[in-house]
């Protein structure tokens, strides 16, 4: 028997059908993995059998008996434990707090029991000894912490639910190879405790690293189901965009550095977080960044665009010593910076796709009337470049799913194109298809001159598309990889051995 | 945002409603209370009220527990500036009207470089700038008269000026044509919802946060200083902290018209018609003979029972 099926589910908002036939039959024991394009509907899906989502139709089974999911209080107790894309922390609780946030232990039935809950929060942040990285303490308020940190927050308090079913909506997008490795292996132990478990991911190693089997679902339509083992990426691919789609080929246009001009010249910068970080950055070049997470790439990108302080150092642009202090003047000098996490860098919540989508230009163009109609012509091009799904520009951004947000706040860095653009893990929660369009657009933006940085916590995308990579560890470039030497090998080689000389 | 009637998702709608009840029940309480004449009455405390409120809608709009608590001491204390400075006399106008404005922007922009150059929470900052206001007003009327409003002035406010409505209702009228193109058609406007939603991000895509909440605190002072001139205008001369009443319901009307405490979300339509309400409710409550302190006890729990209903938005996304 199933432990868990959903038979034709759907789910409609107005006039947008996020999820218009949903079938899903979950066993105990086996990894499901959800596949599908950004706004296909997994995230509704899951909310649906979580209870935070009222479903309009369709049916639920657990253990062969028909339920009905009132809310998320009856999901719990169904025993059903959900991650959420969007997290579902309290920003100013603690990291323990946060863990045992929905069961929080009690003491005469008034105050909460301290000490049993730092125990019950310390068995799981224990599962993550050694690669929650720095600033990461029980005690420490999740407002502090990266957003890996608060997505291992988010793990940790899904597995605090000890529930049979567990479903993890893209919990390893801002998660680095170490961090994934591990949570990996915490899935496997919890499989063969005959639980059941739901996970959805855009990177198809991890997928193939961890699922048994596979649903997947488009435009709202769960197509097909079949075991992993059946399958091969490039025939899912397929059925996740349709027959007649191709993915983008990511260096399409060859690269033309115009061996030219130095756009960016960086060195001795040092500041909270990483130091002596040092590189010459030319027209139409990519730059990588990698290593592991935390180890100073975000900071150093952070500090170039004027968000961090920085206490040494030089940066000069085009030849020219500049000093810059706050995102404006950078944005003003031409540079861009694309934060992955968008929930605090990006996304101005409750306000319409069209205010999300066009600070930049306000600024660049030094606007001071707001035009609708001459705004959405501005960003059309942009907006459909990254090929977002939404309904139109005075939606909520609020109302489009995770993937499809951040899309936009792509977006909003293309419209009066930049000199040099700053990419600081663009691509999380963006699915596969747009993902290789978006490399591919980098590419023929490098090639008509723009400067890139790319930093990447997935290595197969920085090994894709950056032409060179300086692999930080510690907070300092350590190494760099040019050529030939750009394998995933080296990569790991420098990320985790580097710190010991082997450079 | 379970539970609550789809109604009360539309405060514009409640507020013309409650309204509309508010009138009917005043006239039944004493017949004449819907009049031609004491709805114009209404109107013209309304758009006193409505003046300060647009300055306390711009701040909390702004984000960050943006409040001000100081716009009564700056009502009082221009007032009083402008009695001196026109005396009477229709020349001491512009004047007046020029040195309120100083003085508000003044306080304004302390309040705003409190709030963000030393970061202190708005609702400490400018409660202590009250109490400035408070200590700065006893100073001046020891050793000045209260002064008296120009008799043009007083036309303006109370007098019919053009289709029978009285210059200040006019005044009112253009505040909120002002304040909505400022809010919807303005990058300025924009950038109040940005910040007053997710600050982080709007610095991130460059927005000035700091110096566009000076401004808003600026901009707080300077409405409330004009409305200290017109109540000037209303009353003919000045009295000790005349302001002080203005600043709860100023509060209130924004929102009670829909704007969030947290900032972010809401406008100045819904504000206009909440100042409208309270001040039908305040009359009503005169009225039905309750005292002053009465009616602060009211105000205050209307406000505690709006929060009930609108303070919950904040809630996780999940
Ligand atoms: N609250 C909402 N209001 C309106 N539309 C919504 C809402 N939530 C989701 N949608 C729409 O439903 C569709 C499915 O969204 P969903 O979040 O389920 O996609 P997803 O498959 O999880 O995508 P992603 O990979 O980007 O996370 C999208 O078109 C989205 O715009
Ligand atoms: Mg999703």
């Amino acid at each position: 028997m199933s432990k868990l099926v959903l038979r034709d589910v759907s789910k409609t908002y107005g006039a947008t059908v996020a999820l218009s036939h949903g079938d899903l039959t979950l066993e105990a024991g086996e990894v499901h993995v959800l596949i599908g394009s950004n706004g296909s509907g997994k995230s509704t899906l899951c909310k649906i059998v979580a209870g935070s989502v009222r479903p309009d139709s369709g049916r639920v089974e657990i253990d062969g008996k028909p339920v009905a999911i009132s809310g998320p209080q009856a999901a719990r107790t169904l025993g059903i434990g959900i991650f959420y894309q969007e997290l579902s922390l309290a920003a100013r609780r603690t990291v323990e707090e946060n863990i045992c946030l929905s069961d929080l232990p009690m003491k005469a039935g008034l105050f909460i029991d301290r000490a049993t809950l730092s125990d019950r929060a310390a068995r799981y942040i224990a599962l993550f000894d050694g690669v929650t990285g720095e600033g990461f303490a029980a005690d420490a308020p999740v407002d502090t912490l990266r957003a890996d940190q608060r997505q291992l927050v988010e793990i940790m308090k899904t597995l605090a639910s000890e529930a049979p079913i567990l479903i993890f909506d893209e919990p390893t997008s801002a998660l680095d190879r170490a961090q994934v490795d591990r949570f990996f292996e915490i899935l496997r132990g919890l499989k063969n405790d005959s639980r059941t478990i739901v996970f959805i991911s855009h990177r198809m190693d991890e997928i193939f690293a961890i699922g048994d089997r596979v649903t997947i679902i488009r435009d709202g339509r769960t197509i097909s189901s079949m075991a992993i083992a059946d399958t091969q990426p490039p025939a899912l691919i397929r059925l996740m965009v349709g027959e007649k789609e191709e993915l983008a080929s990511a260096s399409a246009p060859a690269p033309a550095p115009d061996a030219g001009k130095t756009a960016l010249a960086v060195s001795g910068l040092s500041g909270p977080g990483f130091a002596n970080v040092g590189f010459d950055l030319k027209h139409g070049e990519i730059l990588g960044f990698g290593g592991l997470h935390g180890q100073g790439q975000s900071a150093a990108l952070r500090a170039l665009f004027g968000a961090n302080p920085y206490v040494s150092g030089t940066v000069s642009l085009a030849g020219h010593p500049v000093r810059i202090a706050t995102p404006a003047e950078a944005i003003r000098q031409g540079f861009a910076y694309v934060s992955g996490d968008r929930r605090r860098d990006g996304v101005i919540t409750g306000r319409s796709i069209l205010e999300n989508v066009t600070p930049i230009h306000f600024l660049r163009r030094r606007l001071a009337l707001v035009r609708p109609g001459a705004l959405r012509k501005a960003a059309e091009p942009a907006i459909s470049a990254m090929k977002t799904r939404f309904a139109g520009f005075s939606h909520p951004i609020d109302s489009l799913s995770g993937g499809n947000q951040q899309k936009v706040v792509i977006a909003r860095w293309l419209i009066d194109r930049p000199d040099i653009l700053l990419l600081d893990d663009p691509t999380k929660g963006i699915d596969l298809s747009a993902k290789a369009d978006l490399f591919a657009l980098i590419r023929e933006l490098a090639a008509h001159g723009m400067a890139i940085i790319l930093y990447s916590s997935e290595d197969a995308e920085l090994l894709a598309n950056a032409d060179r990579i300086l692999v930080f560890n510690g907070g300092r470039p350590v190494r760099e990889l040019t050529g030939e030497d750009r394998t995933r090998y080296n990569l790991y080689q420098a990320a985790y051995e580097a710190a010991f000389g082997a450079a | 945002m379970n539970g609550i009637p789809p109604l009360f998702r539309q405060p514009l709608a409640i507020a013309l409603l409650l309204i509309a009840v508010l009138l009917v029940l005043g006239e039944q309480l004493s017949p004449g209370f819907a009049s031609m004449q004491q709805i114009l009455r209404l109107l013209i405390v309304a758009a006193l009220l409505g003046i300060v409120a647009a300055g306390q809608n711009l701040v909390i709009l702004g984000g960050r527990e943006g409040i001000d608590l100081s716009v009564g001491g700056i009502i009082s204390l221009s007032a009083i500036i402008a009695g001196n400075l026109m005396n009477g006399a229709d020349a001491g106008i512009p004047l007046a009207i020029a040195g309120c404005i100083v003085a508000g922007a003044f306080f304004g922009l302390l309040n705003g470089l409190g709030v963000t150059l030393l970061r202190i929470p708005p609702l400490v900052m400018t409660l202590g700038m009250l109490g400035v206001l408070q200590g700065l007003l006893v100073v001046i009327r020891n050793g000045i008269p209260s002064g008296r409003a120009a008799p043009v002035l007083s036309q303006f406010v109370t007098q019919p000026v053009l289709f029978g409505l009285p210059g200040i209702i006019w005044l009112w009228i253009a505040v909120g044509l002002l304040m909505a193109f400022l809010l919807r058609r303005t990058v300025f406007g924009q950038r109040i919802y940005a910040i007053g939603s997710n600050e982080h991000a709007a610095i991130m895509a460059g927005v000035p946060a700091a110096r566009i909440r000076i401004l808003l605190f600026v901009l707080s002072g300077v409405f409330a200083a004009i409305a200290g001139i017109c109540l000037l205008g209303y009353s003919g001369s000045s009295f000790a902290n005349v302001g002080e009443q203005y600043m709860l319901p100023s509060i209130i009307a924004v929102v009670f018209g829909g704007t969030s405490l947290a900032g972010g979300k809401g406008g100045y339509t819904g504000t206009m018609a909440g100042a409208v309400m309270l001040v039908v409710l305040q009359s009503i409550l005169t009225t039905i003979n309750i005292e002053e302190s009465g009616r602060q006890m009211i105000f205050g729990a209307t406000l505690l029972v709006l929060m009930l209903f609108y303070g919950r938005g904040r809630a996780m996304r999940t």
